[in-house]
């Protein structure tokens, strides 16, 4: 904002303080999720005259879920589950033990850190018993997830 | 009590732990186990007691050496939890589903938990993906396989 050339005129200082006033007002506004008519009663009481208002809210609503998905990912999460990637393979032998034949899969989960991005992805081997019994609870969890959306 | 110099032993103990190992993770056959030990001229009684030993212990020698090849940590168990987010610090008025797992892993004789979490739609999407996964030993491919390299 500093470098724009409409705006050179202004004393930086005003300009700073009204850039903050804006970023709080829309900032809380966004928080409390205001409608519109709320915003515009709280900038009348500000007295802004009604073209400014209008312009203020019309772009606000134009942003306001934009806004809302951000305000929305500001926070501390567990590790969240992006994607899944499996691998199967088939145990010939190792140097231990010879004729194994055994099958075995590999699951690697990608996880994503709330704040700073890239944490070690999460890998384990599994048995295709115990691979069902993961699916099985994951699919536990979403019939529940269904029930839970129909109350 | 046998009699015998603690070497003699040693060397006993030794040599009869290297046939055991060695024919359990090869998986030999009765026949070939007692081809091979033919050549060391016991008596046929001490040949058959050997081959008793052989088979009984067999199993549960496979799955000690099991346990010595490398591996990654393996799973153990999950559990889940349903979660919605009302609200946080810088959002009211939120309905964030979210599901919450534990994961129980096994490394190295240690269970190790992570808690984790996942929104609906890529719960779904995982969902999908492994039971391709659990699919993929169902194909003609791997039964294929399976059946050749026995």
């Amino acid at each position: 904002i500093l470098d724009d050339p409409d705006l050179k005129d202004i004393d930086p200082t005003v300009l700073k303080h009204c850039h903050a006033a804006a970023a709080t007002c829309i900032l809380e506004a966004g928080k409390q999720k205001a409608d519109i008519s709320a915003i515009s009663t709280c900038l009348e009481d500000c007295k802004l005259d009604k073209e400014r208002i209008e312009q203020f809210c019309t772009e606000y609503q134009k942003n306001k879920d934009a806004l809302e998905i951000l305000l929305g990912s500001i926070g501390r999460s567990p590790l969240h589950i992006t994607d899944v990637s499996w691998r199967l393979e088939y145990q010939i032998k190792s140097n231990q033990l010879h004729k194994t034949y055994q099958p075995s899969y590999l699951v690697t989960l990608n996880v994503e850190n709330s704040g700073s991005g890239s944490h070690p992805d999460v890998s384990f081997s599994c048995t295709m018993e115990q691979l069902q019994d993961l699916v099985g609870k994951l699919k536990d969890a979403a019939k529940s997830l269904e029930r839970a959306t129909q109350m | 009590k046998l009699n015998v110099g603690v070497d003699a032993i040693q060397h006993g103990v030794e040599g009869l732990t290297y046939l055991l190992t060695e024919s359990s993770k090869l998986m030999i056959s009765e026949i070939d186990f007692q081809d091979s030990i033919h050549v060391l001229g016991f008596s046929d009684e001490l040949n058959k007691l050997l081959l008793q030993l052989y088979l009984d212990n067999r199993k549960e020698i496979r799955s000690i050496l099991a346990e010595l090849a490398p591996k990654l940590p393996s799973y153990h168990s999950l559990e889940w939890r349903l979660d919605v987010q009302l609200a946080s610090r810088s959002l009211r008025q939120q309905i964030k589903p979210a599901v919450t797992i534990k994961l129980h892993l096994n490394q190295n004789e240690e269970q190790t938990a992570q808690v984790l979490q996942t929104d609906p739609s890529t719960l779904l999407h995982l969902i999908q993906q492994l039971e391709q996964a659990l699919g993929e030993m169902k194909t003609n491919h791997c039964r294929r396989i399976v059946r050749n390299m026995k």
